[in-house]
């Protein structure tokens, strides 16, 4: 029987090659970093803070000390030596004090440690803070919030799109919606908790977090304790799950290491689930106003969308989805605008497709309603305004397959069945309701830096800090190394994780895949080029006096077209080399040269999206049939079929299982996940794994994942388009367009709860 | 290969010896309990604080950190570890109580380097991402077969619902313990 995770390749994708780490994963070998002994560790416990605003007036740490193991206790009285680094220049939050003020509930107010993890749980519930306590801004609506326009304030976002005059395209349109959508804040939940430990060699410190930028992190903990960057190491060879929640630094890393030094003694952290809902980052909540006005044939005449985003009260983090929204169809006239919310709350931060996962959740939403308006199926609606240019500047597209993925979605799940009729599809006691979204995510490529070795038999070495965190980085990487070198994936060792390899960025944006693969292909090049050289300059070897331009590298071998070849082998002993191995810096189309030194130094810069000459973003057409009980309304989603087009890709099996997985946290957008706020208290409600929903097994039935050929030469030298963040996109539109055809209900606001479908 | 079913039986006075703990030896529950705990198939005299769950005990104390903690709380096992057999959350176990039992983790499965057929077919359908939860979806998984709640998918995925996988593999996991469920039968009769 064909394996589904393993699916064949078609034209441009690459060999559905096992992960090379799978064996280490299946056995329990995979060192996450809280798994790295240490010797003698003691363990650290942290005490947040139960109010989100005020001030700590006394904290008797008396009953804490008696416990018997406890060895030291930080507060804000003895943590006054670490420096601040302030929120967008390394740090996710600029709220990183243990106090005395308090602006967030669960800011970290003690870092308790002792000989074992009993011990400092004990002291940690003994802390007893007083405070003086004031009235919290929760969220949207609650007093005190204030607004500031999102262009005024964000570096990134100083300019948001605009076309044409939309007001004047409203007027004048034949046919138009004017609506608002919400969505709620969301927490990443990776399966691993957020660790930190600790230890230091003299004055060199080693930290062991799950991290998806090792480099942004021992830059930015060196900045909070004043120490030269060459003086920290970050490792995370694996990290357990991140979504975005491991990609800056936050504020616990510089207390643990602090710790470490003040006992001389490793110090381990394994922060609480709760913990993690606070002394981290989250998805904010979200509000959308869209209107689109259209001609009845569906074409398109004018777009208007403002979001508004809930931040912390001193950062203005920010989404900012309509730069890609903007892109995505003809809309003709475009106008935008984005609106930060300050709230005392912790400062929200990347999670899984930040910016297009509520908006563009709201754009497909409204373009279902706007198709259900003209009385047009919603696939043929966006046939009638795909373009291969963007409205914005009417750049080109640097390849787009949107209709081709729809048409194949389309076929595979029988959407010629569907009646056009809300409510008309019926099983049963179940109401049946078919419905499909656009899956978007823009292209990223950032400089990176590799360094690889190979040997006489074949073997290689791949370096280069990239990150595990589930999306096959290891197994890519030195597919990418084996294709190039003409050598088995199994003859490559791949070492990344760790800020004494070579940089890379951070595994954001889904750029991993692209940035690093086309590090080690242009390294791997250098290799080849030396050993086609030494062939083809030697005196009397086989392929003495033949171009370079005709060798490749096969099965450990430099031949030629006619068969002629020569072993490595040979060629090192003729270089007088026992390896030969390269180094090569990869710095992106668009990005200055400097980009390099400022990866070293822990910054990124990255191209591609909605900026640039031309247009990027890997696309898909997802399709989701929902059944709706009609008496108890429980929602189920019995199939979901997604076909997606991302350039290259790399690995058919990797690739399947993101796409798979994120079609699912696409569900959970829809119908399970959110976190409650007490808008009395600024507090979350659901911290913890029973009460924060995300999908189980028995949630999920038929996923489907159709991979669309596409060529792309212009996103990078791998010719990758990321696509880790691309298949959680639009499906919770998709499923609220299924809800709406299965029962007439039309529910604007995420997620969609049984209670919302009890009306008429 | 023989299944981890029956390589962990124990008999029955053994669970009735758990009745005499060895840490009774003072009222304080921060005092020391030595006792001797047998995971894999090895002994282990230990002296740890009476407090320590079995999953800090295997993580902290005896190096075998393949059981993960994914929250303390017994909601989402990921520390999930066979005793006598039968699948527990490790988090919500005290190690004392574990104590003339039979302790199954994800180190023990392999023997002389062969997988379990479990674990191969975890490989096989690419049933992780991030591999986090794996161990603790395979020991479950494992136990999941053996009690025959595996016999179809829709019973795979109810009684798989245990153990939550933010990368979300559900579809690989459920076909993983479709093909391992022959193969652990077949093995089982060796």
């Amino acid at each position: 029987m064909a394996n589904a995770a393993a699916p064949t390749p078609k034209a441009n994708m690459g060999a559905p090659a096992p992960r090379v780490d799978a064996r280490l994963k299946v056995t329990g070998q995979a060192r996450y970093p809280s798994d790295t002994p240490v010797g003698n560790p003691a363990f650290a416990v942290l005490v947040t803070s139960t109010i989100a605003t005020g001030r700590i007036e006394r904290l008797d740490l008396d009953g804490a000390r008696a416990v018997p193991g406890v060895l030291d206790i930080l507060t804000y009285e003895n943590t006054g030596e670490l420096k601040g680094v302030k929120f967008g220049q390394g740090s996710s939050t600029s709220i990183e004090d243990l106090g005395p003020e308090i602006q967030q509930a669960g800011q970290i107010i003690a870092v308790v440690v002792a000989d074992t993890f009993e011990a400092a749980t004990d002291a940690a519930s003994r802390v007893k803070p007083t405070y003086s306590e004031q009235t919290p801004s929760a969220t949207f609506g609650s007093p005190g919030v204030t607004q500031e326009d999102a262009t005024k304030v964000s570096p990134q976002h100083k300019h948001l799109p605009q076309a044409g005059d939309a007001e004047a395209a409203f007027a004048g349109a034949p046919v138009v919606i004017d609506l608002e959508y919400e969505t709620p804040p969301q927490h990443h939940n990776p399966m691993e908790l957020f660790t930190t430990t600790c230890a230091w060699t003299a004055d060199h410190l080693t930290v062991y977090e799950p991290s998806q930028f090792v480099y942004g992190l021992k830059n930015g903990v060196a900045q909070r304790l004043g120490i030269d960057p060459d003086k920290v190491r970050v490792v995370s060879s694996y990290a357990g799950g991140a979504f975005g929640s491991k990609g800056t630094m936050t504020p616990r890393t510089a207390m643990i290491a602090l710790a470490a030094k003040r006992l001389n003694r490793p110090v381990k952290l394994v922060a609480t689930r709760a913990q993690g809902f606070t002394i981290a980052t989250y998805r904010a909540e979200t509000r959308h106003h869209i209107r689109l006005g259209a001609a009845r044939d569906g074409k398109l005449v004018g777009y208007s969308h403002e979001g508004f985003e809930v931040s912390s009260r001193p950062d203005p983090y920010v989404v900012a989805g309509v730069e890609d929204s903007a892109q995505l169809y003809a809309f003709g006239a475009v106008a935008t605008k984005v609106n930060v919310v300050h709230a005392d709350r912790n400062t929200p931060g990347y999670m899984r497709s930040p910016p297009v996962v509520p908006y563009i959740y709201a754009l497909e939403s409204a373009m279902d309603e706007m198709a259900q308006k003209l009385g047009m199926d919603p696939i043929a609606f966006r046939r009638v305004n795909d373009t291969m240019n963007s409205p914005i500047g009417n750049r080109p597209y640097s390849s787009r397959s949107l209709m081709t993925c729809y048409d194949q979605a389309a076929a595979a799940f029988g959407w010629k069945d569907r009646n056009p009729q809300p409510g008309a599809m019926r099983d049963g006691d179940w109401l049946v309701g078919y419905g499909c979204a656009t899956a978007v995510y823009p292209t990223h490529t950032g400089p990176a830096a590799a360094r690889v070795r190979l040997k006489p038999n074949g073997e290689a070495r791949v370096q280069i800090a990239a990150h595990e965190i589930g999306n096959g980085a290891y197994t890519v990487i030195g597919q990418m190394a084996a294709e190039r070198l003409g050598i088995d994936l199994a003859s490559v060792t791949v070492e990344i994780g760790d800020s004494r390899l070579p940089p890379a960025p951070v595994a954001g944006g889904s750029n991993t895949t692209a940035s690093s693969c086309s590090a080690v292909k242009k390294t791997c090049n250098l290799i080849r080029a030396r050993l086609f050289h030494a062939a083809v300059t030697a005196n009397d070897g086989p392929l003495a006096g033949r171009s370079a331009d005709d060798l490749m590298l096969q099965d450990g071998k430099v031949v030629a077209n006619d068969g002629a070849g020569e072993s490595f082998a040979d060629i090192f002993r003729r270089m007088g080399v026992a390896v030969v191995e390269d180094y090569a810096e990869f710095v992106p189309d668009g990005l200055k040269p400097q980009a390099i030194a400022d990866l070293y130094a822990g910054k990124v810069d990255m191209v591609g999206g909605s900026h640039g000459d031309k247009v990027m973003y890997a696309m898909g057409a997802e399709l989701v049939e929902v059944r709706v009980h009609v008496l108890t309304r429980e929602i189920r989603v019995p199939r979901i079929v997604g076909a997606f087009a991302a350039g290259r890709l790399m690995n058919t099996r990797t690739v399947h299982s993101q796409l798979m997985g994120g079609m699912i946290w696409g569900i959970s957008s829809a119908l399970h996940e959110a976190t409650e706020i007490d808008p009395r208290y600024a507090r979350y409600v659901n911290d913890n794994l029973a009460d924060y929903m995300i999908p189980v097994n028995a949630d999920v039935d038929q996923v489907q994942v159709i991979l669309v050929s596409e060529v792309d030469h212009d996103v990078n030298p791998a010719g990758v388009k990321g696509l880790g963040e691309l298949a959680n996109v639009g499906t919770a539109a998709a499923i609220t367009n299924a809800v709406h055809h299965a029962t007439g209900i039309r529910v604007r606001k995420l997620p969609i709860r049984l209670e919302k479908l009890l009306q008429a | 290969m023989a299944s981890v079913s029956t390589a962990t039986v124990v008999p029955a006075f053994a669970r009735a010896s758990r009745a005499t703990p060895a840490a009774a030896n003072s009222g304080d529950a921060r005092a020391p309990s030595d006792f001797t705990l047998t995971v894999n198939g090895r002994d282990h005299r230990l002296a740890v604080d009476s407090r320590t769950s079995l999953l800090d005990l295997l993580r902290e104390h005896l190096a075998l950190t393949g059981t993960k903690k994914g929250c303390d709380h017994g909601q989402c096992g990921a520390c999930t570890v066979l005793l006598d057999g039968r699948r527990v959350v490790s988090c919500l176990t005290l190690a004392v109580a574990a104590q003339g039992r039979a302790v199954t983790t994800i180190e023990g499965l392999a023997k002389n380097g062969e997988l379990h057929p479990m674990q191969q077919a975890f490989i096989d359908h690419d049933a992780f991402q991030c591999g986090y939860c794996t161990p603790g979806q395979i020991m479950s998984a494992i136990a999941c077969v053996n009690e025959g709640h595996a016999e179809t998918d829709a019973d795979i995925r109810e009684y798989m619902s245990g153990n939550l996988c933010r990368c979300a593999a559900y579809p690989n996991i459920v076909a993983a313990v479709r093909q391992a469920r022959p193969a652990m039968k077949t093995a089982s009769r060796d």
